[in-house]
């Protein structure tokens, strides 16, 4: 068990800045999930941590010990790579065993974990294929296997359920949970999936050209975003993002006005989740607009209407029927958050604390 | 029908570019077996006999020493070479060293140098060492020659290799001669062997330095075809014998090469 501090880490390639200045702190036992658009430095940040990726400055402490010239076998970590990097020359059992045969483990303990591991990540009718017989899932599986067959201090893990169909990946997230509660490894997580951010992670670091923007818990990052690009990444549909001013207690924009307490001023954009706001019939309703499409997603239906230039999305009962182009009414839910940033730096406008406002 | 001509256009180029490129490997494989009298006739219509191999395996000629020659310094040759250019050529297929790019340009100009500039040099060396008309001084001369290709070459094949397994490795708790062991050597193996052959096939054909260094004692097969030449006339049937010996393993070797060449080892590693 460890905790992993970066300290003023920095990765160019070249004359390229991959990863500048980068200061994070993942705690013993806890699940930190790196989310961010493909480029921004993910990878990179975990290869630096694996040792796999030499640091052009800053720190890396594993358990308080400073480990930047240590190499990889020597930092206790175990890796999931984004693209797999299996032995092709061994078979899916040598592959899962290989870490433990390195380290010494005895046969029959070695050949009792390979089969308990391959059972989790279900491969065990697969042990003796070699890896090019292999689909996408399958050998993503057997990475993860190599992965989690030991237990390292730490687990560094790039999108490993990235290739697997829906239903798999549900049942190897509880499987990756559960694990993480039973030998609560620190775990550094990458992916691209919300839900898998959302469920497994202690805390969500949200990363931005190589930068991390914010750095909390999932439940903060959903309801709190410190700037406009989190609040616009995270959320399913993603939350609406409405430009305009305030004037007199009053954001207003083309067909949409809503009370809020911040002084006046222009450059403001207003978001609220489709889930905070519902179909209406109020006159006085503070979005206004015409109905420009409905998507059913099953359990509810997308509802989303035009004002101006603006499109506002509202998350209504599966249920609801209208006519495209009739008039449409949007109205806060009662507890509904609307969050507002500034325009040109993208910051939250309520202050350091970046609570969001409760209507 | 257009189609067809050029069909067969391409099948009647082939055949003729085969038959330029065989016809003197198959005149010397006949010859081998043709008595004195019949070797400068053209005619197909010979009783073949093995007789001119008893003869070049007899007192004097004694081609055995020769194969014997041959085989030793080839195979020391390819022991030597192919483990150490395996290793140079991982360093500098994967190490990012400064100067690296100088140093391999440095090492692949030694094949820019024509072998008869130091031809000399070398036989001064080799006298003043009294290692003159030895095996060990043709080991050292191939593999002066050999190593600087067999490293270029087997480069190009750990190149091709993505290093991402190596990686997972590293991280399993593997140390990187482990890795090399391991993973590498499993998975560049057949271009290793494909260089192996190779630079054996190159061991086996050198002629120049054979024949400036050597007299008696450890004279190699390609040198040992001259010693046909002799004051009653060239003797092609027995020459044919010995081109034979000398050309037969290298056939099948090339066999070898082509079947492990085709043979995807990479394949499955990463997406
Ligand atoms: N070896 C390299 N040489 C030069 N630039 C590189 C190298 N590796 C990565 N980069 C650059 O560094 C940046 C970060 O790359 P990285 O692989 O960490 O992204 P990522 O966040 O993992 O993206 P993805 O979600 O697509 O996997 C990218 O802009 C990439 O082009
Ligand atoms: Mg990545």
């Amino acid at each position: 068990m460890a905790d992993v501090r970066l300290v003023d880490i920095e990765k160019k390639y070249g004359n390229f800045l991959a990863v500048p200045q980068l200061n994070l702190t993942i705690e013993d036992g806890e699940f930190l999930v790196l989310l961010g658009p493909s480029g921004c430095g993910k990878t990179t940040t975990m290869r630096m941590i694996a040792g796999l990726e030499e640091i052009t400055s800053g720190d890396i402490e594993i358990a308080g010990k400073r480990i930047n010239d240590k190499p990889p076998k020597d930092r206790d970590i175990a890796m999931v790579f984004q693209n797999y990097g299996l032995y092709p020359h061994m078979t899916v059992r040598q592959n899962i065993d290989y870490p433990l045969k390195l380290r010494g483990v005895d046969r029959a303990a070695r050949t009792r974990r390979v089969q308990e591991t391959a059972e989790k990540v279900e491969l065990e009718a697969l042990l003796e294929r070699r890896p090019s017989e292999l689909s996408g899932g399958q050998r993503q599986r057997v990475a993860l296997a190599r992965a989690i067959v030991r237990t390292p201090s730490i687990f560094l893990m790039d999108e490993p359920l990235s290739n697997l169909d829906a239903k798999l990946r549900v049942t190897m997230r509880a499987e990756l949970k559960h694990l993480h509660h039973e030998l609560g490894v620190t775990t550094v997580y990458v992916t691209h999936d919300q839900m898998e951010a959302m469920t497994l992670a202690s805390r969500i670091a949200i990363m931005r050209e190589g930068r991390i923007v914010q750095l909390d818990t999932p439940k903060r990052i959903y309801s709190e975003p410190a700037d406009l690009f989190v609040a616009g990444f995270i959320g399913s549909p993603s939350m609406n993002l409405i430009d305009g001013a305030i004037a007199g207690g009053v954001f207003t924009a083309p067909g949409v006005s809503f009370p809020v307490d911040q002084p006046d001023r222009d450059d403001v954009v207003l978001g609220i989740r489709p889930e905070d706001l519902e179909i209406s019939t109020a006159p006085d309703a503070p979005v206004i607009g015409k109905l420009y499409a409905l998507e059913l997603t099953g359990e509810s239906t997308l509802v989303t209407l035009r004002t101006g230039a603006n499109s506002v999305c509202a998350r209504g009962p599966a249920d609801h029927e209208a006519e495209i182009n009739a008039p449409c009414h949007f109205v806060p839910k009662p507890g509904a958050r609307v969050h507002l940033f500034d325009r040109p730096s993208g910051h939250r406008l309520d202050g350091l604390s970046a609570k969001g406002q409760t209507l | 029908m257009k189609r067809h001509l050029a069909w067969w256009g391409e099948r009647a180029l082939l055949v003729l570019v085969s038959v330029i490129v065989l016809f003197p490997i198959a005149w010397m494989f006949l010859t081998a077996f043709k008595r004195p009298r019949d070797a400068y006739s053209l005619s197909l219509d010979f009783s073949p006999t093995l007789q001119n191999f008893v003869t070049v395996f007899a007192d004097p000629w004694n081609l055995g020493d020769m194969v014997l020659n041959s085989v030793i310094v080839a195979t020391v040759t390819v022991l030597i070479a192919v483990p150490c250019a395996s290793l140079a050529a991982y360093s500098f297929s994967r190490f990012r060293v400064r100067g690296r790019k100088f140093l391999f340009f440095l090492i692949l100009s030694t094949q820019f140098i024509p072998a008869v500039v130091i031809v000399l040099p070398f036989f001064l060396m080799f006298r003043t060492l009294g290692l003159l008309d030895t095996r060990l001084a043709l080991i050292v001369v191939n593999l002066a020659i050999v190593t600087p290709f067999v490293i270029w070459m087997i480069k190009g094949f750990i190149d091709a290799i993505p290093t991402d397994s190596e990686e997972a490795a590293m991280i399993d708790g593997a140390s990187r001669l482990r890795v090399i062991k391991d993973i590498v050597l499993p998975m560049a193996a057949p271009g290793i062997l494909t260089s192996s052959i190779f630079c054996f096939i190159l061991t086996w054909n050198e002629f120049l330095f054979a024949l400036i260094l050597t007299r008696r004692d450890a004279v190699t097969l390609p040198v040992g075809l001259v010693s046909f030449r002799t004051e009653r006339g060239d003797l092609w049937e027995l020459m044919s014998a010995a081109g034979v010996m000398i050309t037969v393993p290298i056939f099948i070797m090339a066999l070898l090469i082509q079947k492990h060449f085709t043979r995807g080892m990479t394949a499955g590693a990463v997406k």
